[in-house]
Order: C-alpha cells, then sequence, then structure tokens
C-alpha cells in the first residue's frame, strides 16, 4: 500500500503522534490514480452503526414481527427519556446504571486486587504455583451463573453475593495473566537488579511487577468485560436497582423497548470503559511494544 | 560549554573500596572452574587471574564457554567445580562489586534513563543519587536524555546508559558480555572508542566477552582466548596497544589480530586440535594458572612494552 506518495511530506499527525499509532493503516484507502484518500476510523464506525439502527428501523417498519418482539428505535428512545427522568422498577436510568458500576467497580477491584497478588505468588513460588494453579484454572472455566446460586445460598440476596460473584469473575483472568507474565520475565532484568544490590525481597516489587505490567493490564481488561457480561446475570435475583434487574423486570412484562435500552446502556458503559481502559494502558506502559 | 574543567587527575573509581595499593590485588581470581550445562562440560577447567586497572578481552568461538564465564564471575550461577573470588572474597551471589552490561541493554522500560543509571543508589541520600546520576549521564553523552524512557533512545544511547547504569554503584569489576554485537558497524566502532575512553578515565577492572577479535586486540591490554567446548585458555598475552593513540594503526595491531584470529580459527575447526602453528604450542597448556606466564610468549615487540598492562595515566 502506497500512504504517501513520494513529493509528499508525511502528514504531521502520523509522524509526530506521541503513541505512535497515529492514523490507522486501515482509514487509508488508495486509489488506482497513486492518490490516497484518508477515511477517519471514527467516521467508519459511526456509518456502521448507523447502518444497524438503519436496518432496524426498516425491519421494524415491515412489521415481519409484532412490535412486542421488534419495537422500533423510536420507542426505545422514548424508554430512554421515561425512565431517564420517570424511572422504572423505583429508580432512574442513571441510578440502575450507577449501582450495576458500582458492583463491577467493587468486584474488579477486590478481583484484580487478588488475582494480582494470586498471580504473583503461583508465578514465583512454585509451591504455591501446584496448590493453588488447578483451582485458579478450574474457577476460570466455569460460567459465573454455575456458582452464583452456591454464593446466594452462602451469602443472600443482597450485596454481598454480587460482588463476590464479580470477584471470583475477575480474579482468574487477571491471576492467570500475572502468573505467565511474572514468568516470562527475562532473567538478565533480574540478574541486572540483582548486580545492582537489589535482594530477594526487592524483586518482586521493583523488578517483577512493573516488567509484567502490560500482560496484567491486559489481564485487567479482560476481567473488566468477563465482569460486564456478569453482572447483569448477577442482577436477576434481587437486582433493583441495577441494569440487569430494571432488563429482568422488563422482560416479565414484555417490555422489549426496555431491555432494549438496558442492553444498549451495557454496552455503551462497557465501551466507555474499555476505552478509559486502554487510555490508562497508554499511560502506565507507554513503552508496550517497544521494551 | 566547558562543563569538566581541565581534570589533573582523571577520576579513578575502581579501587575506591579497596584498601591495598593499586595493581598489587587480584580484582578477579578463578581457579580449577568448570561448569557443566545440562550434563554437558560446557567450560573449563579454566584458571584466570586479572589484575586491577586491566581490561581483559576474552574471544573465543561461539559456545565455548565465555558468556558462561562472565555468569560465573558475576554470580548469576555457580560454578560445578572451583571457585571464583573477587578482590580476595569469594563470590556467593550477583552484588553492586561487579558491574554487568548485557549484549541486549536490558534497561527497566518502566523506569527513565535518570531513574535507571541510579537504580543502584536507591539506599543513598536523594541529593548524593542524583549528583551521581547526573556525572554518569555526562561521562556517557546522556546528559540531555535523562528524562527520556530507554524506548526512546537509539541502540547505541541505550547501551550506553547500561553501562553508567552498571558504574553507578562504583564497582570494583565491570563485567561486560558482548556489549556491542547488536549494534551496527559505525555504532559499534564508536562505542568502542568510548569504552577505551572510560576506561581510562574510571580506571575500573573491566573483563569484556567478544566473538570478535578486532575488538579484543583494539580494546584488551591482556587478551584471553578460549578452546571450543569445553572452553579452556588457549592464548593469554598482554598488550599495551588500547594504550596507543591510533591502535588499528599500529604494525602490531595487525600482528596480534592475526596471530589471535589464527588461534581462534583453530579453536574454532575442533575441540583438542592444537592450533597448527608450531610457535604456539598452546594445547599443551590448558588450565595454566595464567598470570604473567602469558608473557613468556608474546612477540617481541609486544613483550617488551607489556608493563602489567596498566592503562596510561
Amino acid at each position: 500500500m502506497s500512504a504517501v506518495s513520494p513529493g509528499r511530506a508525511p502528514s504531521p499527525g502520523r509522524s509526530l503522534s506521541p503513541d505512535g499509532h497515529g492514523v490507522s493503516p486501515a482509514g487509508r484507502v488508495a486509489s488506482p490514480g497513486g492518490r490516497t484518500r484518508t477515511v477517519r476510523p471514527a467516521l467508519l464506525t459511526l456509518a456502521s452503526v448507523a447502518v444497524l439502527v438503519g436496518v432496524w428501523q426498516v425491519v421494524a417498519m415491515a412489521r415481519i414481527w409484532p412490535p412486542v418482539f421488534v419495537p422500533e428505535p423510536a420507542d426505545v428512545w422514548r424508554q430512554l427519556i421515561r425512565t431517564s427522568t420517570q424511572g422504572y422498577s423505583g429508580y432512574t436510568l442513571a441510578e440502575h446504571l450507577l449501582a450495576s458500576l458500582r458492583r463491577i467497580l467493587l468486584g474488579c477491584l477486590y478481583g484484580v486486587g487478588g488475582g494480582v497478588v494470586l498471580g504473583l505468588l503461583i508465578g514465583l513460588v512454585p509451591t504455591i504455583r501446584a496448590l493453588v494453579g488447578p483451582l485458579v484454572t478450574f474457577v476460570r472455566t466455569l460460567p459465573p451463573l454455575a456458582y452464583l446460586s452456591l454464593l446466594v445460598i452462602w451469602f443472600g440476596i443482597d450485596e454481598q453475593p454480587k460482588i463476590w460473584l464479580l470477584l471470583l469473575a475477575a480474579l482468574p483472568p487477571v491471576a492467570v495473566a500475572t502468573a505467565e507474565a511474572v514468568r516470562g520475565v527475562h532473567e538478565d532484568y533480574l540478574n541486572a537488579a540483582r548486580s545492582l544490590g537489589a535482594g530477594p525481597w526487592e524483586l518482586p516489587w521493583r523488578v517483577v511487577l512493573p516488567s509484567a505490567l502490560p500482560e496484567i493490564i491486559t489481564g485487567v481488561r479482560v476481567a473488566v468485560g468477563v465482569a460486564y457480561t456478569t453482572v447483569v446475570a448477577a442482577e436477576t435475583v434481587n437486582g433493583v436497582p441495577g441494569i440487569g434487574g430494571m432488563v429482568r423486570d422488563a422482560q416479565r412484562y414484555n417490555q422489549t423497548d426496555v431491555v432494549i435500552l438496558g442492553i444498549v446502556v451495557i454496552g455503551l458503559s462497557g465501551l466507555l470503559i474499555d476505552v478509559l481502559l486502554q487510555a490508562l494502558d497508554r499511560r502506565l506502559v507507554p513503552w508496550r511494544g517497544r521494551g | 560549554m566547558p562543563s569538566r574543567p581541565a581534570d589533573p587527575e582523571p577520576v579513578r573509581e575502581g579501587a575506591a573500596g579497596a584498601p591495598e595499593a593499586e595493581g598489587e590485588v587480584t580484582a578477579i581470581e578463578v581457579r580449577g572452574v568448570s561448569h557443566a550445562y545440562r550434563g554437558r562440560p560446557a567450560l573449563g577447567p579454566v584458571d584466570l587471574a586479572v589484575a586491577t586497572g586491566e581490561f581483559v578481552s576474552v574471544v573465543g568461538p561461539s559456545g565455548c564457554g565465555k558468556s558462561t564465564l562472565l555468569r560465573l564471575i558475576a554470580g548469576f550461577a555457580a560454578p560445578s567445580t572451583g571457585s571464583v573470588a573477587e578482590s580476595g572474597r569469594p563470590v556467593r551471589g550477583p552484588g553492586p562489586s561487579r558491574g554487568v552490561v548485557f549484549q541486549q541493554p536490558r534497561l527497566f522500560p518502566w523506569l527513565s534513563v535518570a531513574a535507571n543509571v541510579g537504580f543502584g543508589l536507591r539506599r543513598q541520600p536523594a541529593a548524593v543519587r542524583r549528583a551521581r546520576v547526573a556525572e554518569l549521564l555526562d561521562l556517557t553523552g546522556l546528559s540531555e536524555a535523562g528524562r527520556l524512557r530507554p524506548y526512546e533512545l537509539s541502540g547505541g544511547m541505550q547501551q550506553r546508559a547500561a553501562i553508567a547504569r552498571a558504574l553507578a554503584p562504583r564497582p570494583r569489576v565491570l563485567l561486560m558480555d558482548e556489549p556491542f554485537a547488536a549494534l551496527d558497524a559505525f555504532t559499534r566502532e564508536r562505542m568502542q572508542d568510548e569504552i577505551r575512553d572510560l576506561w581510562r578515565r574510571t580506571g575500573t577492572t573491566v573483563l569484556f566477552i567478544t566473538h570478535s577479535v578486532d575488538e579484543a586486540v583494539y580494546l584488551g591490554t591482556r587478551i584471553v582466548a578460549l578452546s571450543g567446548a569445553p572452553g579452556q585458555v588457549i592464548f593469554d598475552e598482554r598488550s599495551d596497544l588500547p594504550g596507543r593513540a591510533h591502535p588499528r594503526a599500529d604494525p602490531g595491531f595487525g600482528r596480534l589480530r592475526e596471530r589471535l584470529s589464527e588461534v581462534v580459527r583453530a579453536a574454532a575447526s575442533g575441540p583438542g586440535e592444537a592450533p597448527g602453528t608450531p610457535a604456539e604450542p598452546l594445547a599443551e597448556r590448558p588450565g595454566d594458572l595464567v598470570g604473567d606466564a602469558g608473557l613468556g610468549r608474546t612477540g617481541a615487540a609486544l613483550e617488551r612494552e607489556a608493563l602489567g598492562g596498566q592503562p596510561p595515566r
């Protein structure tokens, strides 16, 4: 792909971009004449969303299925306004969302904290690796719903089982990513630190953990994703306020527009959080791919 | 910018902690050291005594265990047999008295260049640390690069930062494991000049592993060659070439390089085979305690000038 014609200087945004990404090559389209036409990726995303909504509108208007199954986009929009102002199941949309986000935040916080510590121990101490490693893999392969009932029996139906569920969902991916990264630390980093006087208790904190940081953050992103997919399920039991509880109530009354609204809100907020995590990643791990 | 006013006395860092008079101390003493890797002998037995202030180049065919020798001296591994001592104390593990520079710079990517250089000084007061880091960045020509991250530097600058980091705690010995092998030819030559200059200014004892005969002859006040695996000392001579203004222009340079090349080539072609030249019955003397014994075999011109391999002040 000829990105730049010989006579032209590369666009400053491409060469000076601090994160080195510049304009994504996917957004560049070379026309047969050799000139280049740049399409912003954001524009492409917007176009795909517009097409999706358009298709949805057409399908709904065609009345292939009754509105109970496929409401129009406008119905969902009306529900957005109504739930935001008058509320649904006694809480506004923002309150539902905040309750869910709070659970995700707490569950991920505990899960990530525990996962990093556990992963560090698994990676560094062979005995602990043998003792706990298989257990972590076992829990990781379980769908969180499988142990939801157990948690309800143990912790009741209030906040506790939901936080525990998200914790148990978020911990294994972080623990596994951390353990792998810890074992993959190049021994010359450790040797260099030892030669500079670092003792055995300094190494995990000063060398192992920071050099495992890129993988740990990737693990955190996976964990937040898992927590997001789990929270709606967790809120099917006494989940109001909460987006999951709202969706559950709407399902009982066949209010499909509210169900779709809940799905869209969860999806969009998840997208936003991932963007934030990516920004955090660029800030904490500027050397990713260049170490 | 006269930041460095005419230094009459070069900074002598190497012997800072050693109470004995300079040149008298054995900086590194390797005795009967051998090392096996996965049950196969990889090195030795090797005897090697390095005097304080020497710049010892160790050259040998690939797989001869020259890096292993460095790692044993650094304390990254324990020898299968024999013992390693540094400044009279047995080596039991890595420590700040032996700075190490690896083939890859291995700078910590999560720290700035200055923080990397200051890593070995983290227990010292902040003011002392800052001053020492500034001094080292200046010494290695990285004064402007302190705030950058390692990945923002070129390969040569990264390696210079790694050298500065290794020098920071004032090690008595600097161990360098093919430090310029991954650099391009131009950078490599410049770095050779810089390390030669740095060694002259700091006087640190250097053990320099390389697979380049040219580099070994250019830099070493003493040149040691190892045989093919298991590596044993088959060549050990002193040289005053690094002290000259233009070593490569010296007629002695070509001669020494030629002889050394032959030794290394013969060693690479088959383990245990004696190098062909009758003047060099080297295979008969593996594992000699090579100290001054090496002088017996030097070329006449070199022999006259081989006065303990001390760098000119």
